[in-house]
């Protein structure tokens, strides 16, 4: 809804401030990003220089050290295990389920699906502290399979609720003409509707991806040192005040975020839709 | 079959006749379906969601340590909420959890209202702004404090530089939760913008344009227009980070750990803390039935909202 109204020069005049508002905003925004992604092409000195460098030559040699560390490339690598195997476990069961709730009418439809819708509002530390005694007495604290499994519990009502939305827009008449072929409604899902879901399929998972890629909260209580992950390993450089490595620190930050930009950057048209949950059309 | 059906896309394949053998107990599986669909998902949410819940009820009412047996705790009543509310701990935390949402989620919508507008001109490139302003967002939230922690660091900080002082802003109460919002405000106020454009882009033109013909100013239009067509938008983003933010966790942890002084105390931080740093797991539950008591009641809003919108 974008009305025009006022004279050309006004028009002008106007434009040239939303680009003045709009840049200072940006630049607002990104300033701690490219700061500190400043900060990790400097060496030792560089960064401690004082009055601080906003011109040099940049060095790569922080990464090359956090790239060569053992406990980085074991954090990253659960990481990715941890992150791939929730989003492939709440796919594989919340897909079906939302197209059940999309297609078939069966009864406690609604109240169900806002039960699930709940779940995903409650905060995380209240289910934490009981899981951390359930999986601690079931032995599986500080296995990676304990943090899938936290992380799927909030990503699987994320699924339900981009994916129904999903098939409710895909037309009916495609499964009903398989259906009326003789294809059971297993066969009709497996073969006709999933193929045309895999674009919902994709944005679900890159936001599961998101979740758990960015979790700190679970993985600092259900991992150790063998099994923690980026966010636990990065958190450990705040711990102590003397001696903060700020090049490692830095490097290490630049390298956690860079995937998971480019993964958002991806699925940017479905971020509105997943955030708020099938509550806004995007 | 599904070869078939891609030949008569639109239902307009003529029905072959059964191979009749197959067809009945086809039909009996076919019933199957919903349930097997959904069954799963409600068998793993109630098992590593639902059954931890009803368990911290229980733990909130015993007293119990991680060296008993899982029910071994001893009924004690209602004797961990009663020492929740006692604590001035915890008291302060309450104060300090809603004062920190209110505030985090007012300087949200006014910042995100404004960004939504401006990126709802109608001018070349403002897609480009849009890219770059959404960025806060999409950072791992622990990375995004870390970055402040080191903008804000006393001695080699670039603020302190700019204002030649030396504040150490993350040791002094004022400023430390000052700080923490700030980190939030940044964080956040990208996803309020983005709810608000996606409900600017979808409001209907008309009502706009009549009042252009009727001569209003900008600031009329946008006052008696714009914003009560908004409100349905303005209302799901305010919900949303009010759920949100009351649960506020990894910046804090990275930035204060609840301190100095407990003025970053929020109730998140406090439950973790007496959970995982103290291990008095049955105060833990109690503090956390409290917050889930919270949410729940937040929520239960926004469904009301949600579904009374949907009704309309």
């Amino acid at each position: 809804m974008a009305i025009v109204t006022g004279s050309r020069r006004t028009r002008k005049l106007e434009a040239a401030l939303v680009y003045l508002a709009l840049a200072a905003l940006t630049a607002a925004f990104l300033f701690p990003l490219l700061w500190v992604l400043g900060l990790s092409l400097k060496t030792r000195p560089q960064i401690f220089s004082d009055p601080p460098l906003y011109l040099w030559w940049p060095t790569i040699e922080h990464y090359v050290d956090v790239l060569s560390r053992a406990d980085f490339l074991k954090a990253f690598l659960n990481t990715l295990i941890v992150s791939a195997a929730s989003v492939l476990l709440s796919l594989g069961v919340g897909v079906p389920a939302a197209y059940a709730f999309a297609r078939f009418p069966f009864r406690g439809r609604s109240f169900l699906f806002f039960a699930l819708l709940v779940m995903r509002m409650l905060p995380p530390i209240a289910v934490l502290v009981p899981m951390y005694v359930l999986f601690t007495k079931l032995g599986l604290a500080t296995t990676r399979l304990s943090v899938v499994l936290a992380y799927t519990t909030f990503s699987l009502p994320l699924v339900v609720w981009i994916m129904r939305g999903f098939f409710e827009d895909l037309p009916k008449e495609l499964e009903e003409s398989a259906w009326i072929d003789g294809a059971t409604r297993y066969g009709a899902f497996w073969r006709v509707v999933l193929p045309l879901a895999r674009p919902g399929m994709v944005a679900a998972s890159i936001l599961c991806l998101q979740l758990a890629w960015n979790d700190f909260l679970f993985a600092a209580v259900l991992t150790n040192n063998a099994t923690q992950t980026l966010p636990v390993l990065m958190a450990g450089f705040s711990g102590g005040d003397s001696g903060v490595d700020w090049g490692a620190m830095t490097a290490s930050g630049m390298l956690v975020i860079l995937p998971v930009i480019v993964f958002s950057f991806m699925a940017q048209r479905h971020l509105v839709a997943g955030l708020s949950s099938g509550s806004v059309k995007g | 079959m599904g070869e078939s059906s891609r030949a008569a896309p639109h239902g307009l394949a003529i029905p072959v006749p059964a191979r009749s053998a197959g067809r009945t107990t086809r039909r009996s599986l076919d019933r199957w379906f919903t349930p097997l669909a959904v069954l799963p998902t409600f068998v793993v949410m109630l098992l590593v969601f639902g059954l931890p819940l009803l368990f911290s009820l229980y733990l909130s009412f015993t007293g119990w340590s991680l060296s008993q047996d899982l029910l071994g705790g001893e009924f004690v009543g209602w004797a961990n909420y009663q020492d929740l509310l006692e604590d001035p701990v915890f008291l302060g935390s309450l104060g300090i959890t809603f004062g920190f949402t209110a505030a985090a989620v007012a300087a949200q919508l006014g910042l995100g209202l404004a960004i939504a507008l401006l990126l709802n001109m109608d001018l070349p490139h403002m897609r480009a702004f849009r890219t770059a302003l959404i960025v806060p967002m999409m950072i791992t939230p622990i990375v995004g404090a870390l970055c402040w922690k080191l903008l804000l660091d006393p001695s080699h900080g670039v603020f302190n530089h700019w204002i030649g002082e030396r504040i150490v802003w993350l040791g002094m109460p004022g400023t430390a939760l000052g700080a923490v919002w700030i980190v939030n405000v940044w964080h956040s106020t990208p996803y309020v913008a983005l709810i608000l454009l996606a409900g600017l882009r979808s409001l209907p033109s008309e009502p706009g344009e009549a009042a252009a013909i009727d001569g209003a100013s900008r600031l009329q239009m946008f006052r008696h227009v714009t914003l009560p067509l908004l409100r349905p938008y303005l209302l799901v983003a305010l919900l949303l980070r009010t759920i949100f933010e009351f649960r506020a966790f990894d910046n804090i942890y990275a930035m204060t750990g609840g301190g100095p002084a407990n003025s970053t105390m929020v109730l998140s931080m406090f439950t973790y803390l007496v959970s995982f740093v103290r291990f008095d797991f049955s105060l833990g539950a109690a503090a956390s039935w409290m917050m889930l008591v919270m949410s729940m009641l937040m929520c239960l809003v926004f469904i009301a909202v949600i579904r009374r919108r949907d009704a309309n």
